[in-house]
Parts: C-alpha cells; sequence; structure tokens
C-alpha cells in the first residue's frame, strides 16, 4: 500500500493530462469547425426570378472555389429595412446583398454598402463596357458603385399581336399613337384598349409620363416642379387612358397590372421587362405567343423608365473578398447566357442582346440597349423618395376620380413635397 | 416551563413567508412583463425625443418634443385619427348587434347547433393575412366574385379598392366577418351565465320576447356588452394587417391609412424612426384613457 500509495497522485496526474489534452483537442475541434465560417459567403436574397437564378449557380461556385454559400430570403416588404439594421449592428451577417434600386440612394447615404469600382476594374470577367454607357453609372450613387446590375429593366410596351394583327394597328411611336390604338380596340369592342396601373403602384407610371412629356419631380435645388404645365400634361394624359382600361385600373397595383394583362383581353400595357420571365409561363399567362413588345411610346422627351435590382456587398461584410468572387462568378460575362436561361430577368449586356437562342424566348432583349438618344430616368436617387413616393401615391386618387382638378392636386402636391425636398437638401 | 409551541412558526409568520413565497414567484412574470413592455415603451418614449432614422442620414440628437409638434402639424395624423375613427365606429355598429344576434340565435336549442357554432367561428381562427388576400382577390373590380354577384342582381358595383368609402367598408367589412364570431362567443358566454328567472318572471307576466330582450336580457348583458365594445375600440386602434393586404398599406391615397399604418409607413417606408416612436406614444396615450374606463367599468360591476 505504501509502495503504491506515491504512484496514485502519478497516476491521477497523467489522466489529468490526458483529459486535459483532450479537452483541448476538443476545443481546437470545434474552433477549427466554426472558424472557416470566415470562408463561407452568407447571401442575403429577396424572392425573385434573380434570386433563384443566383441560387442555381452556387454548386458550381462551391466546387470551384471550395466556399461555401448560405441562403438567406426576405420578402421585399421587409428586406430592405431589415438588411439596414443588420448593417448598423456591424454584425458582418451578410456578405451579399441584393436590393431594389430604388434604394440605391438611401443606402449610399447610410453607407449600408460597400464600394465595388476597385474590384470591378480589377475584374477580367465582369467587363463594365459590355453595358452601354447610360447603363454603366446604374449601381452608382454620387459617383461610387455600390451595387451591381441585377437586372435591367426599361419601362417598355407590350402589345396583344393577334388583337393588333385584326385590327391592323402597330405599336404606338407615340403616346398619342397608344391612345389611339387604345380607343379603336374599345371601339371594335375586342377588350380594353390599354392600361397604366393607376393603384398602389401609380408613381411607376406617373413619374414615367411627366419625365416623357419633359417635367421633372424637382430641379437641381430639390424643390418641386410637379404643378409644372408638362406635369399636368401627363397627369391629364393619365388620367384619360383610364377610359380605355379595365374597370378595375383604378386600384391596380404594379403586379395586377401584369396578372390582368395575362388573363383579360387587354390590348397594350406599359410595363418593366422584368416581368417578361412570368409571361413564359402558360399557368401564368393566358396568351403565351400572342404577345409582342415594342420601346416605350415617346412623348415630348425621349427618355427610358430603368428599373430593377442591384446586388453589392454590406459594409460590414468580413468576407469582401470572397463575396466579390461570387458576384464575379455569376454575374461575370461567361456566365451571362447560363444566368438569363436559369430563369432570370435579363442582364442589359450588349454581349447576349444578339444571341439568337435567347431571342426566341426574350424578344425583348434588344430594347435593353438602350440608345444614346434615349435619357434615361431611374427612380430619382434620393434619400427621401420613398416619403416623396408615398406622397405622390396620396394624392393621385383624388385627381384620379375626379374629386380634384388636377391643376389644384397637383399644386397642392408640390405645396407637400417641399418640407420633404428640403429634408433632402439639409443633408 | 417552556413549551415546543413557541418553536412553531406563528401563523403571521406562516402567512408573511407565505406572501413572500409568492412575492418572489410571481418575480419572473414581473420581469418577462418589464422586459418585453415596460422597456421597449420607455425606449419608445425616448427613442421619440430624438431624431433618430433607420438610414443614420444624419447624427442624432436630442431634439426634445419636436418629433409630437411635427405629428399634431400634420395633416396626415389627423387624417389618420379619423380614418381610425371612423372604421371603428361602422366596425362596431356592424359587428355588436349582428354578434348579440347570433348569440341570441345560438342559445337556442336548434339541431345541429355545435356544428353551427363550429362552422360561425372560423373566420377567427383564420390568419388574417390569409384573410386579407382572400377579400382582396373578391373585391377585384374585374375578376372578383364580388362585383361578379353584384352586377347580376343590381347591375353597378362599386369600385371597392379603388375610391375613398367603398375601400373604407371593404375594410370595414373584412374586420367584421373575422370579429363577429368573437363578439358572438362572449354574447353567448354572457348569455349563458343570465339568470333565466327574471327572463321567465317576464314571460308569466305577458310580455313578449322583444320586451323580454329589450327590457330584461339586454341591461343585463349590458357589463358583457360594454367589455366587448372596449376590447373592439383597442382592436380597432390595432387594425394593421388586414388593411396591409387588402388596400395595399392605407390606400387608396390615404383613405384607409389608420394611426397604427402612418406609424408603420412613417417607421418602415420614410425610416423615420424617431417619428414613428412618437406615433406610437401617441397610439398608446389614446388607447390608455379606453383601458381606464373598461377598468373603472369592472371595478363599478364587481
Amino acid at each position: 500500500m505504501a509502495l503504491n500509495a506515491p504512484a496514485e497522485p502519478e497516476a491521477h496526474t497523467e489522466d489529468k493530462m490526458k483529459l486535459k489534452g483532450k479537452l483541448i483537442a476538443a476545443v481546437l475541434m470545434a474552433t477549427a469547425y466554426t472558424t472557416p465560417a470566415w470562408a463561407d459567403v452568407n447571401l442575403y436574397l429577396i424572392p425573385s426570378p434573380s434570386s433563384t437564378a443566383i441560387q442555381s449557380f452556387i454548386p458550381a461556385f462551391t466546387e470551384k472555389t471550395g466556399i461555401k454559400v448560405n441562403v438567406t430570403e426576405v420578402p421585399y416588404g421587409e428586406a430592405h429595412q431589415k438588411l439596414l439594421l443588420a448593417v448598423q449592428l456591424k454584425q458582418g451577417q451578410y456578405d451579399v446583398a441584393q436590393y431594389d434600386n430604388t434604394f440605391l440612394a438611401p443606402f449610399g447615404a447610410a453607407g449600408t454598402m460597400s464600394p465595388l469600382d476597385d474590384y470591378i476594374k480589377a475584374s477580367v470577367d465582369y467587363d463594365i463596357a459590355d453595358f452601354e454607357a447610360g447603363q454603366q453609372d446604374y449601381g452608382k450613387y454620387k459617383g461610387v458603385t455600390y451595387g451591381l446590375t441585377l437586372s435591367t429593366e426599361p419601362m417598355i410596351q407590350w402589345y396583344r399581336k393577334d388583337i393588333y394583327e385584326k385590327l391592323g394597328l402597330k405599336p404606338a411611336a407615340t403616346w398619342d399613337e397608344y391612345k389611339a390604338n387604345a380607343m379603336k380596340i374599345k371601339d371594335a369592342k375586342m377588350g380594353d384598349g390599354a392600361m397604366f396601373g393607376w393603384g398602389a403602384n401609380a408613381s411607376w407610371w406617373w413619374m414615367t409620363l411627366v419625365w416623357s412629356y419633359g417635367g421633372k419631380l424637382y430641379d437641381e435645388n430639390y424643390v418641386p416642379q410637379v404643378n409644372s404645365a408638362e406635369a399636368v400634361e401627363a397627369t391629364q394624359f393619365f388620367k384619360d387612358m383610364m377610359a380605355y382600361g379595365p374597370e378595375g385600373g383604378i386600384s391596380a397595383t404594379g403586379d395586377d397590372v401584369t396578372n390582368k394583362f395575362f388573363a383579360q383581353d387587354i390590348g397594350a400595357i406599359v410595363q418593366y421587362s422584368g416581368y417578361w420571365g412570368v409571361a413564359l409561363d402558360p399557368a401564368n399567362n393566358a396568351f403565351v405567343g400572342k404577345l409582342g413588345t415594342a420601346p416605350m411610346p415617346k412623348g415630348k422627351a425621349e427618355i427610358t423608365h430603368l428599373a430593377g435590382w442591384n446586388i453589392g456587398i454590406p459594409s460590414d461584410s468580413g468576407n469582401k473578398d470572397e463575396a466579390w468572387k461570387f458576384l464575379d462568378f455569376v454575374l461575370g460575362k461567361s456566365n451571362s447566357v447560363a444566368y438569363l436561361k436559369a430563369g432570370a430577368a435579363a442582364i442589359g449586356r450588349k454581349s447576349i442582346s444578339t444571341n439568337e437562342e435567347l431571342l426566341k424566348l426574350h424578344p425583348y432583349l434588344p430594347l435593353l440597349n438602350i440608345p444614346a438618344s434615349s435619357r434615361i430616368e431611374r427612380y430619382p436617387q434620393i434619400r427621401t423618395w420613398p416619403e416623396v413616393e408615398k406622397a405622390i401615391l396620396d394624392a393621385m386618387p383624388a385627381m384620379l376620380n375626379g374629386e380634384v382638378d388636377i391643376k389644384t392636386g397637383l399644386g397642392k402636391l408640390n405645396e407637400t413635397l417641399k418640407p420633404i425636398l428640403a429634408q433632402e437638401k439639409a443633408g | 416551563m417552556k413549551t415546543t409551541h413557541l418553536h412553531a412558526p406563528s401563523w403571521g409568520n406562516q402567512e408573511k413567508a407565505a406572501a413572500r413565497l409568492a412575492e418572489m414567484l410571481v418575480v419572473p412574470g414581473w420581469i418577462l412583463l418589464v422586459a418585453v413592455f415596460a422597456l421597449p415603451l420607455l425606449g419608445a418614449g425616448y427613442l421619440s425625443l430624438r431624431n433618430e432614422m433607420l438610414g443614420g442620414f444624419t447624427v442624432p440628437r436630442f431634439i426634445g418634443l419636436e418629433n409630437y409638434l411635427t405629428a399634431f402639424a400634420d395633416p396626415r395624423f389627423w387624417e389618420s385619427i379619423w380614418v381610425t375613427l371612423v372604421i371603428m365606429v361602422l366596425g362596431l355598429v356592424i359587428q355588436l348587434p349582428l354578434g348579440l344576434g347570433l348569440a341570441l340565435l345560438l342559445e337556442r336549442p336548434i339541431r345541429g347547433i355545435t356544428a353551427i357554432r363550429t362552422a360561425l367561428i372560423i373566420p377567427m381562427l383564420l390568419t388574417p393575412v390569409a384573410v386579407g388576400l382572400m377579400w382582396r382577390f373578391m373585391f377585384d373590380t374585374d375578376l372578383g366574385v364580388i362585383n361578379w354577384f353584384i352586377k347580376h342582381v343590381f347591375l353597378d358595383a362599386p369600385n371597392w379598392l379603388g375610391s375613398r368609402w367603398p375601400a373604407v367598408f371593404a375594410v370595414t367589412i373584412v374586420d367584421s366577418w373575422q370579429s363577429i364570431p368573437f363578439v358572438m362567443l362572449i354574447a353567448l358566454a354572457g348569455l349563458a351565465g343570465l339568470p333565466k328567472g327574471p327572463q321567465e318572471a317576464a314571460a308569466i307576466d305577458g310580455a313578449d320576447s322583444w320586451r323580454i330582450f329589450w327590457h330584461v336580457t339586454l341591461p343585463s348583458l349590458a357589463p358583457v356588452l360594454l367589455v366587448i365594445m372596449m376590447i373592439r375600440v383597442i382592436d380597432a386602434f390595432k387594425l394593421f394587417d388586414i388593411i396591409f393586404i387588402v388596400t395595399q398599406r392605407g390606400g387608396p391615397g390615404t383613405a384607409t391609412q389608420t394611426l397604427g399604418m402612418l406609424t408603420y409607413n412613417t417607421g418602415f417606408i420614410f425610416f423615420q424612426t424617431s417619428r414613428a416612436a412618437a406615433l406610437g406614444i401617441l397610439l398608446v396615450v389614446l388607447v390608455s384613457p379606453i383601458y381606464y374606463l373598461w377598468r373603472r367599468a369592472q371595478r363599478s360591476d364587481a
């Protein structure tokens, strides 16, 4: 017993050391297992055809680079607010984030996204020159690129080829022709002549018309200009067209315009090209094969209203280089055809607009190459845009319903916008 | 001589110990209440006195009551209160009589009453967002079943979601469809709790059904109806999801923009966090007297 006595503590010490070793190994293994998170790329996407297409590239990207990609999808209604909050908390939750171009200015002003100019310059595959000059600025706020173009969605004219052919009509080149075509279709009792969305997204069409009629929403000093003669004329046209649209047009949202056009006889609509993906599916569209596309009719000014998604790298991301690798892989020139084939809304690259195979499915692709003669108008790149847009939408129904005459309504709207835009000027 | 009972705790001590134990047991509840209610409310109060914006465009600072003054000077604030009150009053006018009427009907021993009761409470069990989407499609002027039916019967159908009053009625209809079962259930419980004696006595005295209802049942049911009214008034102030879906965040224009909706739009659409917090505090202030009246009514009833 006495001989064994000293041996016990030794064995005990040995056991303790073994246990300690095991513990350290376990901690190291756990650390080794969790730390590679730095190499993961976390995507923050908004459910859309573009988001689905992006996700289809993940296996190939992981196979090529060994970088794991995780996806979080957040519905549009809360996506931008949640992203702003996440970045303000600086937890580096997301490395790549999709956002609507309408949020470029608020995100740019708040420092939500990282500048991408150096990455774009250094990239061999992205090739910014493959975009028309006017579209190279699509993700820029105050001269800095905060987002790549994830979709190029100009407002274009969509028309029913069968109705137009029967009546011998041609797609309208001007707004007057657009109205005349609508009138003929209505008179021939072949359905509703044409449609805008006069409801919860009326601002999409109203501001397009204001720009097209030569007006503007505000001047360089952020003084509202929505009561100008051009804006009054544009609003009058917007209202007059209600007579040729479906009865429910007054409450139609942006999606409703597309859905009604795909479900009932409407001669033509003016809508973002990004909806074309929906048109390809017979489950959504009763008129597959009967739809044609043409440039948006011209007014006094030749403009193109351009909208779409952006995608970029949140400023708090800890894996910016890996994030760029992913963006470069998915949105680079090499994968641009595959990206569109994966169901995404088209990106206006010059190199794909003449691709025969793609044109069979997406006949509107040449319309994405916006001519230099057409001034590109985007959603106003001001951080107060959401409040400005809400004020426009609040003012619109009374004018469209005839409760207020257009001049008075726009005068009142102009006054409402003054304090909102003053905040913009104050910075 | 000392006796053992000196070591046993007195009744007073036992009561104190029990009271202390009871206090300890409710502590987690209080902590939870403070964490999920009091702290956010205090946080909102603090936020409402600053100029914070979700995008952080300006350097946040203390601005006192400026957000409240901005709200009072904003016509949208007063209009949203008006819209809230209109929807509340219209809702009460529809929901109380119909809910009570159904309760009176279902109180009678009718064959298959359980199945009927179950069927009638289904709207209450559905998710408001799903209900909103369903009704939004039904209200569609071109493709909706409601106007399809109205046009077959009356020829002239309103554009439900396209102009002010039809939109207000549309919201009220959807809210009522979901809330009437709640009114019915509470009224039914109230009716079940009433003593039958006075009604039977009135019947023996020769009173007809209407007189019995008007002079005996309704006065006895008044405290229950008051509680229902208070709950529905508070619910009207909170009404959000149905409006969000059916009229797309309070449209057309501001026709159905309630105070709750305006608060949401200010905070999450305009990113004006502090202004939204001030509106939220004002909403609490507006609802508080109703809660106070309710408590008072309960006390006087007791």
